[in-house]
């Protein structure tokens, strides 16, 4: 979308010669306000990224993670069957990768309802480096199998 | 011989008729002949045809459990009910991509059928694009996206559709969504016309228009009903998450939303030709690109799809797309001069144009959430994603500006509007906002940004009522009683005030996002029976597990009274339903109360025999507002849209004379197209009735100019 918003200027600046009243197209009140909207959208979206990005890993990178004690970080893996243990509101489980690289996870809140052994899963929060992943959001792969707009958070 | 067989044969045929279609119209287009153009409307009809044909044989095969058809075993099962099985039609990729291509060829019929209302020297090519597009899926469902490839040995019986679509939103929210994305083709095809005939007149406009309020439309309302399906099966309490999936449907409709804006500007005044075909060639793209992205796997989302080659073939079409439609827009830069100069900021177009920023500005910030796994691993080979807070927090006061232009537009008059009449304009809607502002804190809510956001909604919705009141002031000073004047006055100029309608609808679902965003409780807790959960007002007393068995199905659910005023409202049983062919992954029962406007969500957690329950609980004020804030911006977009009777019949009351005077007219107006001179009858008739639809169309909006003297001249009526 963000070449429009130049393409909106270009023929107007061809044109300006051409002008019969060699008038300029775009008065400045309508660049300042034009100028004022982009800076705060490229503002907004800015400050946005740099509040919220969290970096997604698999669970061998988790492993090499310098910066994770500090920072809230996503991890996909794959629940591992028999390993779930519901205690009380608490429930812990161990995911993996692909490469076999195991992590214990410890996590309490709304489990989804697909959430099972074997499922994919993303669990976002807390990594010491020792201990298990404290979760602080767990998200299931939906199983959809079409294009509608189903979100589970 | 089965129904497969047939539905093969006929995609085949279909794709031979598109691709024949295309041709035929390009050639009579560019030759110059008629009957070649004819007979290209005739085979869209053909292409149609087949397509329904493959449709009707594939409901066919599900319907007489035809498991020797890979897509049927896959989705269906002998003990669904019939119109689950019908609608798992749509229910896998294969499936929904012939449901796109079939109503897509409907539309074309449409399209064909109602071509004498649209330029005759954009009707060919707007029908080669079409079939176009049609060929690319037809292309795909005859390779490698047949939903008719046979299994060696029939099964016995069919895997069933996944437990989470075997609900009835799973009958109205795909085939809507599928329709939308659709739908953008239209508009895009009439693009791509007049940007080859270099017609980009005000007759283009209008038909442009039209279609592109339909599509939006059905966009608004398969946005809508996923927000709901998702709200009541999913159990996470909320109702938009800014999944990829779910942002891949807001992209188009952002970018339609604000062409439907600048295109008035356009109508009015001639101005920002460029952007317009821009923001149109932009939707059709994001449409496409929306369904690339969630087939392909390119991007993580919580939606995990049948990943397949088709996301290659959808990146493929993509940039054909993308290269064909800038290359005859930079062929035809020289012909999209402005007509017109901006004058002053404090305009209607000055509002458009700043209503046109902040929907790009909010397209561009979502795509770069959505894409930030990509550019994050492009710029520094680690993949970071931005959730929710962040889409929230840049979208959210992006959206506040735009309801607030949204209340300042309809005030200000077209070129320029004096600061006196602003002030008094303001007045009204200020007075609104400023009510809203002293009374919420009074009321508790203390927050800030909630209060801004909802003193602008109160500001936009005070102007729009202002605005619908001055009108009907009028013509009950003429004599109508008030709901005569209301309907009148809305049957009269349905643009103006469908409009209004729809961003009433707009400002009752803001309203309801930021109650349910900002003042949303929840509590959780593990309870033996006899205990309660006490939230907000609501208390939550719990019984007892129930299990009941059914033949296919066997239902958990908890029963619980809920109270509230200490009398007792209700009981009610949440619960879980797991299928037998999907026992791991059960649906939900969620009952959700709705007192006034506060809905209370009741999600059962976990269950642990029969006198043991983990409850999720939400209290989420104001989002009822949401649906019958869409409602309002459904009918007014039908509003808008419905064909206006009265025009038509004036049209047949014309005598024979009217009309070569009109032709003549026009001739002179469009002399660079040789189009009025192709000297056949029908062609004049047909040029001869639009142009004078296009007159009454001029003497309506003329009429409306004067309504809207009051706004823009000082004094001037009053």
């Amino acid at each position: 979308m963000q070449p429009d918003v130049t393409t909106l200027d270009e023929p107007v600046e061809e044109e300006k010669p051409s002008s019969r009243k060699r008038r300029r197209r775009w008065p400045i009140s309508f660049v300042i306000g034009g100028l004022v909207i982009l800076g705060a959208v490229i503002y907004l979206i800015y400050a946005n990224t740099q509040a919220n990005a969290m970096y997604y890993m698999t669970v061998s990178e988790l492993h090499h993670c310098t910066i994770c004690t500090t920072q809230s970080v996503r991890v996909a893996g794959t629940v591992q069957k028999g390993t779930v243990v519901h205690n009380g509101t608490q429930i812990s489980f161990v995911i993996s990768d692909t490469n076999g690289q195991a992590l214990p996870v410890v996590y309490s809140g709304i489990v989804p309802d697909i959430f099972a052994p074997g499922i994919q899963v993303v669990v976002e929060g807390h990594y010491t480096g020792h201990g298990p992943f404290q979760a602080q959001t767990l998200l299931a792969k939906c199983p959809s199998k079409f294009t509608a707009a189903m979100p589970t958070p | 011989m089965h129904f497969s067989d047939l539905g093969s044969i006929s995609l085949i045929l279909a794709l031979g008729f598109a691709i024949l279609t295309m041709v035929v119209a390009v050639l009579g287009a560019t030759r110059n002949i008629p009957q070649l153009v004819a007979s290209a409307r005739r085979c869209v009809l053909v292409v149609a045809f087949f397509l329904v044909l493959a449709s009707a044989s594939l409901i066919a095969s599900f319907l007489t459990h035809d498991f020797g058809l890979t897509y049927v075993a896959q989705h269906s099962s002998l003990s669904m009910p019939w119109y689950y099985t019908t609608a798992a039609f749509y229910g896998g990729q294969e499936g929904s991509l012939l449901y796109w291509a079939m109503m897509l060829s409907v539309f074309s019929v449409i399209f064909v059928f109602t071509s004498r209302r649209a330029p005759a020297m954009l009707v060919p090519y707007v029908t080669a694009t079409l079939m176009g597009i049609e060929a690319f899926f037809l292309l795909m469902l005859t390779t490698i996206s047949s939903p008719f490839v046979r299994l060696p040995v029939p099964l016995p019986d069919g895997v069933g559709l996944n437990p989470l679509l075997m609900d009835p939103g799973m009958l109205i929210h795909p085939p809507t969504l599928l329709m939308g994305y659709m739908s953008f083709s239209l508009p895009f095809a009439f693009a791509v016309a007049a940007m080859i005939t270099g017609k980009l007149d005000s007759d283009w406009l209008r038909s442009i228009r039209r279609w592109t309020l339909a599509a939006w439309s059905i966009q608004t309302a398969g946005l809508v009903l996923g927000a709901w399906w998702a709200y009541h099966v999913l159990g996470w309490g909320g109702y938009w998450g800014w999944d990829p999936v779910e942002n891949a449907a807001l992209f188009p409709w952002l970018t339609s939303t604000a062409f439907l804006h600048s295109a008035m500007v356009q109508e009015r005044r001639g101005m920002l030709k460029v952007w317009n075909l821009g923001l149109v060639i932009a939707s059709f793209a994001l449409s496409i690109f929306g369904t690339f992205e969630v087939r392909s796997g390119l991007i993580s989302s919580v939606h995990s799809f049948a990943y397949s080659a088709i996301g290659g073939y959808f990146l493929g079409f993509l940039c054909i797309v993308v290269v064909f439609s800038t290359g005859l827009f930079i062929y035809r830069l020289p012909r999209l001069r402005p007509e017109h100069e901006f004058e002053s900021v404090v305009s209607r177009e000055g509002s458009f144009l700043l209503n046109n920023l902040l929907l790009v500005g909010i397209t561009f910030a979502t795509l770069w959430g959505t894409l930030f796994p990509l550019i994050s691993q492009a710029l520094s080979r680690q993949t970071q994603t931005v959730g929710p807070p962040f889409y929230n927090s840049v979208d959210g006061p992006l959206f506040i500006a735009l309801v607030l232009a949204m209340g300042i537009g309809p005030l200000l008059a077209w070129r320029r509007t004096s600061t006196r009449t602003l002030w008094r304009n303001i007045g009204i809607p200020a007075l609104a906002a400023a009510a809203c502002a002293a009374i919420l804190p009074l009321a508790g809510i203390r927050d800030i940004w909630p209060n801004i956001a909802f003193a602008v909604c109160a500001f936009t919705a005070g102007a729009i009522l202002y605005e619908i009141w001055r009108g009907v002031r009028v013509r009950h000073s003429h004599g109508e009683p008030y709901p005569l004047a209301i309907y009148m006055l809305i049957h009269r100029y349905r643009q103006r005030y469908g409009g209004y309608i729809v961003h009433l609808g707009l400002v009752m679902l803001a309203v309801g996002v930021i109650g349910s965003h900002f003042f949303q409780a929840q509590a959780s807790a593990t309870l033996r029976p006899g205990q309660e959960i006490d939230i907000a007002g609501y208390k939550l007393v719990y019984f007892g597990n129930i299990a009941q068995q059914y033949p296919n199905v066997v239902v958990e659910t908890a029963q619980l009274q809920v109270w509230s005023d200490g009398q007792l409202q209700e009981y009610i049983y949440p619960g879980r339903e797991f299928y037998a062919n999907y026992s791991n992954q059960p649906s939900s029962l969620i009952p959700i109360t709705t007192f006034g406007l506060t809905d209370l969500y009741v999600f059962l957690d976990n269950w642990n025999g029969p006198a043991q329950a983990t409850f999720d609980v939400f209290v989420n004020p104001l989002v009822p507002l949401v649906w019958y804030g869409a409602l309002l911006m459904l009918l007014g977009g039908i509003t808008c849209w419905w064909p206006e009777k009265r025009r038509r019949r004036i049209d047949r009351s014309l005598s024979p004379e009217d009309i070569p005077v009109t032709v003549g007219a026009r001739a002179e107006l469009s002399r660079e197209d040789t189009l009025v001179v192709a000297g056949r009858a029908s062609v004049i008739q047909g040029t001869g009735t639009q142009a004078v639809a296009g007159l009454t169309s001029q003497a309506e909006e003329s009429d409306s100019e004067v309504r809207d003297l009051p706004i823009g001249e000082e004094g001037a009526i009053t």
